[in-house]
């Protein structure tokens, strides 16, 4: 048996994927933390072994992420933007036309022609805002686990705004508004709202299709995407594992 | 001396100090790289000192210091004066001017303040400021604020010369050129000598056989053979020595047996000029397995509005044909009309053969922001790729910047999302 390997050194999390030709074979992650060859090793033969499988069962390895540089056991680097547009593209049954990564340091926006081909690319700069990052600094500041976030957000009372989506300013928003005695879940819900909004400013609105993927692990938070959809005002899909598409585009760069 | 003073003297004497490692290290780096040629000694020694001192030294004419280049060159040469075009490229001179100035400045106007403050010899002296930009138009007061002058000093030191924002219309045109008559008498107040047709023929020839060198420097560039750093570095010498030295110099560097042809995927490089020592972008479209094919920053192959065809050779005809040549040629997205910028793109697309723009913008530089929309449609709509960059001189985001060019080249290279 002969297994490609997708490995995606992101900011937050390393993914690891293992393919037969197109088809996933298992999936797992881990936090990223310093040494993350050994880790994304460690995470890959865990996966092998899981699977029955040994090293010399392995094919090929790619690798992606901010740290893809930085494995030496991968005979393939490839840049996040493209792993992600292949991996989506391929797992929306090719339908995806535009990706909204939210990594943990950055948001990407990526538009698709019909073959999957890279048409637009747009990406937060130096800063955090609407990022991972972002949501972890809240959620640290709430005293609330970010997987919460949906069903505070859904049990939201009261429409406020939170006009900073600088997660310095943010920081002191939030405090001012619990100082006020604002209500977490109306917090939350604006949080979300601020996110999208910020999001949605990446994109011309005229250039908009169908086919809009959210991605990245803040696409399991159902309230983003409820957010994203009411900005963008366009239906926006996600993938039942969205964190692991980009490690699966690296795998499938390799064929 | 105050205890202030002693404390803004070293703030200053360690800011020139990391201005020069900065530079030093670059100018390393290009001599490092394997296809390093020693052609290209005599530009990297001009970069290494830019002063007024040195570049008076090496041209033999007194400095008149300019911004932005509609300012016919023609007319400072035929004078017997150097034109200096101030610009920074440097990451410490732009950020120490967060001690004085608001932070979403201009990042070239930052720059070049900060040289002020550090350079005495740059801020004293004869300056002529085309009113391009607002960043440009304001400059001269902040230029007072590092150090005032009286009004004589003021009035002796400056020549503005207001541009025409429109160049399509005839009223434009005349004005402009009023501008450039009054300019050739400023030059002439400065050296009490007036500029005649004889020295004006020569001017022009001059500035022809600059052209002429940068027509085949572009050439070499063109066909892969020549790294976009080192083009970079030689426009960067163009303004800081005698001029038929340099075209002489890049003449004998053209004809150097260069290494065979770059296979990369070409681009062309459009947007904010790029100043020594900020090479970032054009390193890292290197690094991203891009290579610039043209460009038409106002640093480099836009440095001037090309040669000059000699119609009406009378002293006033040669002074109105440069008035129009440096109006109508120029591609500055400050003017309100400004087509021949995108047309002037579509139409290097098939000589220069690359398949894709990227399309830089200093931030806080707003009149290349605001026409980078118009031009990315216009290129989407010939079927052209298109990736805009925004970025100042910090290396922060060089990570964030050549993931997207990466991706940008896969796109080139017609990598589709499945196999």
């Amino acid at each position: 048996m002969s297994v490609n390997v997708g490995l995606d050194l992101g900011s937050t999390a390393i993914k690891v994927v293992l393919t037969e030709g197109r088809k996933i074979l298992w999936h797992g992650q881990t936090p990223t933390a310093p040494g993350q060859e050994s880790l994304a090793q460690i995470l890959t033969r865990k996966g092998l072994t899981e699977l029955g499988l040994t090293s010399r069962d392995v094919g090929q390895v790619a690798s992606t992420g901010y740290g893809r540089r930085l494995v030496g056991f991968a005979e393939k680097a490839v840049d996040e933007i493209l792993a992600n547009a292949v991996g989506l593209f391929e797992l929306s049954g090719r339908t995806a036309r535009h990706i909204v990564n939210i990594g943990g340091q950055d948001v990407k926006c990526i538009s698709l022609d019909e073959q999957g081909r890279v048409t637009d690319i747009k990406m937060n700069d130096k800063c955090a805002a609407g990022t991972g990052r972002f949501f972890e600094l809240v959620a640290r500041l709430l005293d609330t686990p970010v997987s919460d976030f949906t069903d505070l957000s859904q049990a939201a009372t009261e429409s406020i705004t939170l006009n900073s989506t600088c997660v310095v300013f943010a920081e002191s928003e939030i405090v001012s508004l619990m100082a006020k005695g604002t209500k977490k879940m109306d917090i939350v819900k604006a949080l979300h709202e601020s996110v999208a909004r910020r999001v949605a400013s990446m994109f011309k609105y005229s250039e908009l299709n169908e086919g809009l993927w959210l991605d990245g692990g803040p696409a399991m938070n159902k309230a983003l995407v409820t957010a994203l959809a009411d900005e963008l005002m366009t239906e926006v899909f996600v993938l039942d594992k969205p964190q692991y598409t980009v490690a699966y585009g690296a795998a499938l760069c390799l064929n | 001396m105050s205890p202030n003073d002693t404390r803004r003297e070293r703030l200053y004497r360690k800011t020139a100090q990391k201005v020069q490692a900065e530079e030093t290290q670059i100018l390393d780096w290009l001599r490092a790289r394997d296809d390093y040629r020693p052609e290209l000694d005599y530009f990297l020694a001009q970069l290494a000192d830019r002063s007024v001192r040195a570049v008076e030294r090496r041209s033999g004419r007194k400095v008149v210091r300019l911004l932005c280049n509609q300012a016919p060159l023609e007319l400072f040469l035929a004078a017997g004066l150097q034109p200096l075009r101030i610009a920074s490229g440097s990451f410490n001179e732009a950020s120490f001017s967060v001690h004085n100035w608001p932070a979403l400045t201009c990042p070239l106007i930052k720059g070049i303040l900060t040289g002020l403050i550090l350079d005495p010899n740059l801020l004293t002296g004869p300056w002529v400021i085309p009113s391009s930009c607002d960043w440009v138009v304001k400059f001269w007061e902040m230029r007072l604020e590092v150090s005032p002058l009286d009004m004589t000093a003021n009035d002796k030191e400056l020549m503005f010369l207001e541009l025409p924002h429109f160049k399509n219309r005839p009223k434009s045109r005349n004005r402009w050129l009023e501008e450039v008559l009054e300019l050739k008498k400023f030059l002439e107040s400065l050296t009490g000598r007036k500029i005649r047709r004889p020295e004006l023929l020569q001017a022009v020839s001059t500035v022809n056989r600059a052209w002429q060198a940068i027509l085949a420097l572009k050439d070499l560039r063109r066909q892969g053979r020549i790294s976009s750093v080192y083009f970079s570095a030689v426009m960067g010498a163009f303004f800081l020595g005698d001029l038929d030295t340099w075209s002489n110099q890049v003449t004998a560097l053209c004809q150097k047996l260069w290494p065979a042809e770059n296979p990369a995927p070409g681009i062309f490089l459009a947007g904010s000029p790029i100043f020594f020592p900020n090479f970032k972008l054009p390193v890292l479209i290197e690094e991203a397995g891009l290579r610039i094919a043209a460009d038409d920053l106002c640093s480099s192959e836009r440095v001037f509005p090309s040669g000059q065809v000699l119609e009406d050779t009378s002293e006033f005809g040669l002074t109105a044909a440069l008035a129009g040549r440096y109006h109508q040629g120029c591609l500055c997205p400050t003017f309100g009309d400004n087509e021949r910028r995108v047309n002037n793109i579509l139409s290097q697309t098939e000589e220069s053969n690359f398949q894709g723009v990227v399309f830089t913008v200093l931030k806080g530089c707003h009149p290349y922001d605001l026409e980078s929309v118009t031009i990315e449609k216009t290129l989407k709509k010939h079927g052209l790729r298109y990736l805009r960059l925004e970025t100042d001189y910090s290396a922060e985001d060089r990570p964030n910047l050549l993931t997207r060019l990466e991706a940008f080249a896969s796109s080139l290279k017609g990598v589709r999302g499945v196999s």
